[in-house]
């Protein structure tokens, strides 16, 4: 290239580091990813009358989501701060910031394990959130059955029966088989009692002569629904009434057994919660893996990493804005 | 442009932090004043999501340093954040307006499956009694 006329030289292409403009790529399909995600959750969102707001039912914490917006802003701070650090050529600062956004995003990420730790504990997952009295009914009958474990138990003694038959019919010593067959008769008969409570409940809720029995601990405007729960539709005691019975006479079978409270869309509320909560905390941890991988550099962080510790840095920020969303989007509104 | 860009503009980023701050504290209030009650969702919702887009419009201008870069950003951040908006506004049209009656199909089919299990148990104590009376009267 000639430089005698005086002209800057020509320069083709976007002004940048093509690692930079890589970056920036990236994070345009990564824009498209994630509202994809939360488009779709406001559409739903519209679209579902009735959908889970109240804290009560939802377990959704603002602390919990304010708090991960400050550290995450605080993060954010701390990589721009480390950029500078090697802009100035003061590496020793560009790791100490790098290390701060390294120790924020663990405690982003805690809280957020912490969140979900509680989303288990109520079985606030999709799939698994009763959204009607009937759904509740029928999925506590359920829970009951298994409880017992009668069902494998039974199932077990007919095969062992059957592995008999077969040894008696090959004409086959059989004495240990016997014994086995004892034992579990033994196991068997120490799980009825508690099978036939069960299946005395089940018949009930089969035969809708069972009322759930709910009270809604929470809301005035949701006085309306308190009146309509309690009203008994049968005659008896309440599906909750009898899980507290059986929990007292089997503690120990019964125990886990809880009657849950149903939640109009629930599953779907679940679902969205976690597709959008978790595929940033994905980004999170790859957001950590990066800042790993410059902090292993050690001492040998030097000017040739400015690029990574901006396009990191990029990312980080990228992060940030998809929480800014979510938190007003599943926290707020 | 150029110079300004390799001369890394300063930015008092502390500042910023302090806007960032004062903007999540904003929503937060937004949440406990309850303007729900006070008015619907909907203002809650318009509250609450500017002052994300502001929180978002200065991690983008000054953290990713969007305000001093060229016109390449308008290249890449257009095109996408259009395509980003035709998602919500696609579904919208089936999903989110109802222009229709609002039907759950999903538990219409739980109902009709519970209603067919129940007919189903009606139908079997029937059997059972007619096998009864079949043995009854003396064999099958």
């Amino acid at each position: 290239m000639s430089h005698q006329s005086g002209h800057p030289p020509l320069k083709m292409g976007v002004d940048i580091p093509n690692g930079k403009l890589g970056m920036w790529l990236f994070l345009g399909t990564e824009i498209m990813f994630f509202t994809a995600f939360i488009g779709s959750y406001i559409v739903l969102r519209i679209g579902s009358p009735g959908w889970p707001e109240n804290a009560e039912t939802t377990h959704i914490r603002i602390w919990a989501g304010g708090t991960n917006t400050f550290v995450l802003i605080c993060s954010s701070v701390a990589v721009v701060f480390a950029l500078e650090g090697m802009r100035n050529k003061n590496f020793d600062a560009a790791r100490k910031w790098l290390f701060v956004t390294l120790m924020l995003a663990f405690v982003f990420l805690g809280i957020k394990a912490f969140e979900y730790y509680g989303k288990f504990e109520h079985n606030i997952l999709p799939g698994r959130i009763p959204e009607t009295d009937a759904q509740a009914l029928n999925f506590t009958g359920r829970d009951l059955m298994a409880a017992t474990g009668i069902v494998d138990a039974t199932e077990k003694l007919k095969q062992l029966e059957s592995q008999m038959a077969d040894l008696q019919k090959q004409g086959r010593n059989a004495d240990a088989l016997q014994k086995q067959i004892e034992e579990q008769q033994k196991v068997v008969e120490a799980k009825t009692p508690a099978a036939n409570a069960a299946r005395a409940v089940n018949d009930r809720i089969k035969a809708g002569t069972i009322a759930l029995g709910l009270k809604h601990e929470h809301g005035e405007g949701e006085a309306a629904t308190e009146t309509e729960h309690a009203k008994p539709t049968a005659a008896g005691p309440t599906l909750v009434e009898e899980v507290e019975r059986l929990h007292k006479e089997f503690p120990d079978v019964f125990g886990s057994v809880h009657v849950p409270h149903p939640i109009k869309f629930g599953n779907l509320f679940a679902s969205c919660y976690f597709i959008m909560t978790g595929f940033h905390a994905l980004h999170v941890l790859v957001g950590m893996a990066l800042f790993i991988i410059l902090l292993g550099l050690g001492s040998k962080l030097s000017s040739q990493h400015e690029l990574f510790v901006e396009n990191s840095g990029l990312y980080w920020h990228f992060v940030d804005l998809v929480w800014i969303f979510l938190f007003p989007l599943i926290y707020i509104i | 442009m150029t110079e300004e860009h390799h001369d890394h503009p300063h930015v008092n980023y502390w500042r910023i932090f302090g806007y960032l701050c004062i903007f999540t504290v904003a929503s937060v209030i937004a949440d406990v004043m309850d303007i729900r009650r006070l008015y619907n969702l909907t203002a809650l919702a318009a509250v609450v999501l500017l002052i994300a887009c502001f929180k978002a419009s200065y991690v983008m201008r000054y953290f990713m340093h969007l305000k001093f870069e060229g016109g390449w950003k308008y290249i890449i951040l257009l095109p996408t954040t259009v395509l980003a908006l035709a998602i919500p506004f696609a579904l919208a049209s089936d999903i989110g307006i109802h222009y229709y009656d609002v039907d759950v199909p999903q538990q219409n089919t739980l109902l009709e499956k519970e209603m067919q299990a129940a007919d189903e148990s009606a139908d079997h104590d029937q059997h059972d009694h007619d096998h009864d009376a079949a043995e009854d009267g003396g064999g099958h």
